[in-house]
């Protein structure tokens, strides 16, 4: 049994859709907070597509309500006005099939990292030798054999950050919601995760919307990049980007002839302005 | 050709035990130092007590006024030793170690068990703030007259008290550990499908037990107190009758002599409430 190539929560969310609708679509979604009685817009009128099998990174300027933008998608706030499709369908709350990542990896202390994987599969009730089963292919894939019962506060940060990718793999979400999970780690460590979660989801082509301000992270993982504007943020531009490489190999994607053009162009597109 | 193949591998074996032996060394010099440096504390901690007491006891064996008033370590050990072998000492400690571990369990039980609860309805824990602060600033003491009219003289009123100086400041430690919670984690629970009652279960316990420990420690000596309090009002034994009995006849180093044991109780206690604690969460000892 190959439990992690078997999208068996996404089986019934994209069973339901239309062959060929994207998991994601957001139609002119805004979002406004109130700040002491004063209306602040955050998101301004955001639309976007996730298709299946596509990394797109979401860049823009510090503030811009990537944040905002990733709770609304979740279904941990509501927007004001605007239509989330999953699958086709608007739902209320949380979306079934659906893995989060932050870039706090938010291990829990007294797990051990085995039962940290294990939690969304206890969540979901599924039996615990099965759950232990599951949670030890996902570990050993992310090259973390032999650490399944060290407690979190003996890993380092990019181990921890690991368990964290294997918690959320471990559900075999068909869409993963990353806000900058690899920001916090040193740039080797990064790039060797990045590796691994590109060639993870990719080989059971897994979506993946990526929110990061790093945008040499976001034209190297992703087949599509968008750059939002300040606040109230709105899609500012959309690059698909094509490097003509294998797009599992961060360094090799790095080295590509394309790269650098794409990095420049996004940079310039941010318009941040030296103060 | 094959000897050499074999024989070649053992040079850097031998390095690499060497290096390793090295490391093992200053390994263990560092270790040494650090339990030398713990031994000095020790040390130094024995010799200001002993000092103490010498002082005391110079400044009461020429002096019978000032030995009548301060007693005096000999006189103290004096007294631990007849209550020792007339059996009182034990039964005394027994009898305040029995009212201090019954409050002190009831009252954390009902003080942890409302406090995290609290978690589940911010209107609940906001309508009860301002009569748990109430409750809470209320001294046990001037409560006792009551609790021995409600409870008797036995053994009741007395856990009845102890329960009382505890319950308050567990309810409020252990609230505070469950609002503390990352909301965050929280999230994450709620995107992994957790429903209330799981994210209660498998984040806000766990997640408050730091704070409840730290509740614990403080509420053993609560809970003495409580006790002790208690057998001052009104009793016929423990280590507060002791006090209170030898205190009224002026026997100063008996009283001492029963304040010794109430502190050796204290440490007992408390003691135990640690090992508890490194028992219940074994990933803090590796942090």
């Amino acid at each position: 049994m190959n439990a992690v190539d078997t999208p068996a929560i996404a089986a019934g969310a994209v069973g339901m859709a239309p062959a060929g609708t994207p998991p994601l679509v957001v139609e002119h979604v805004a979002k406004s907070y109130d700040a002491d009685g004063r209306i602040v817009p955050v998101i301004g009128d955001l639309s976007l597509t996730l298709n299946e099998g596509e990394i797109v990174a979401i860049v823009g300027p510090s503030g811009c309500g990537k944040t905002t933008l990733l709770n609304t998608l979740c279904g941990l706030i509501g927007a004001d006005s605007g239509r989330i499709r999953w699958h086709g369908r608007e739902i209320s709350g949380q979306p079934s099939g659906v893995g989060y990542m932050l870039q706090k990896d938010l291990l829990l202390p007294w797990r051990t990292a085995l039962r940290n994987v294990m939690l969304g599969l206890e969540i979901r009730g599924v039996s615990l030798s099965d759950a232990e089963e599951r949670s030890h292919v996902v570990l050993d894939k992310l090259g973390l054999h032999g650490f399944a019962e060290h407690y979190p506060t003996t890993l380092s940060g990019g181990m921890r950050q690991r368990v964290a990718l294997a918690r959320t793999l471990v559900n075999e979400p068909d869409v993963l919601l990353l806000d900058e999970p690899f920001a916090a780690l040193d740039f080797q460590t990064k790039l060797l995760i990045e590796s691994d979660t590109a060639r993870l989801v990719r080989e059971s082509r897994r979506s993946v919307l990526l929110i990061t301000h790093d945008i040499e992270e976001a034209v190297s993982i992703a087949d599509r990049v968008i750059v939002l504007t300040k606040r109230p943020t709105r899609v500012k531009a959309v690059y698909d980007i094509a490097l003509g490489t294998e797009r599992t190999d961060m360094i090799a994607a790095r080295e590509s002839a394309g790269f650098v053009d794409y990095v420049r162009r996004i940079w310039a597109d941010l318009d941040v302005t030296r103060q | 050709m094959d000897a050499s193949a074999t024989f070649t591998p053992a040079k850097p074996d031998a390095a690499a035990d060497e290096a390793a032996d090295r490391a093992a060394a200053r390994l263990a010099a560092h270790r040494r130092a650090r339990r030398r440096a713990t031994a000095l504390v020790i040390l130094s901690q024995v010799a200001l007590l002993a000092a103490f007491l010498a002082f005391w006891e110079y400044m009461t064996v020429f002096d019978k006024q000032t030995a009548f008033m301060f007693g005096s370590p000999s006189a103290i050990a004096g007294f631990l030793m007849t209550m020792a072998k007339d059996g009182s000492l034990w039964r005394d400690t027994y009898v305040t170690g029995v009212e201090t571990l019954l409050g002190f369990a009831v009252g954390n039980v009902i003080g942890t068990l409302i406090g995290l609860s609290l978690w589940y309805s911010r209107f609940v824990s906001r309508v009860i703030e301002p009569f748990v602060i109430a409750l809470g600033s209320i001294p046990i003491i001037a409560l006792a007259p009551i609790i021995i009219i409600w409870f008797g003289t036995g053994l009741t009123s007395k856990i009845a008290m102890s329960t009382l100086s505890v319950v308050i400041v567990a309810l409020v430690t252990s609230y505070k550990g469950a609002v503390g919670v990352d909301e965050d984690q929280i999230n994450l629970m709620r995107t992994l499908g957790a429903s209330k009652f799981q994210i209660f279960r498998k984040l806000v316990v766990p997640a408050s037990l730091a704070d409840i420990f730290a509740g614990l420690k403080l509420t053993v000596g609560f809970a003495l107190i409580g006790a002790i309090v208690g057998e001052f009002m009104s009793s016929s034994e423990g280590l507060g009758h002791a006090i209170f009995k030898a205190g009224s006849l002026y026997i100063i180093p008996k009283v001492f002599a029963a304040l010794v044991a109430t502190i050796a109780l204290a440490l007992v206690l408390t003691f135990i409430v640690g090992k508890v604690e490194k028992l219940l969460m074994p990933w803090r000892r590796l942090s």
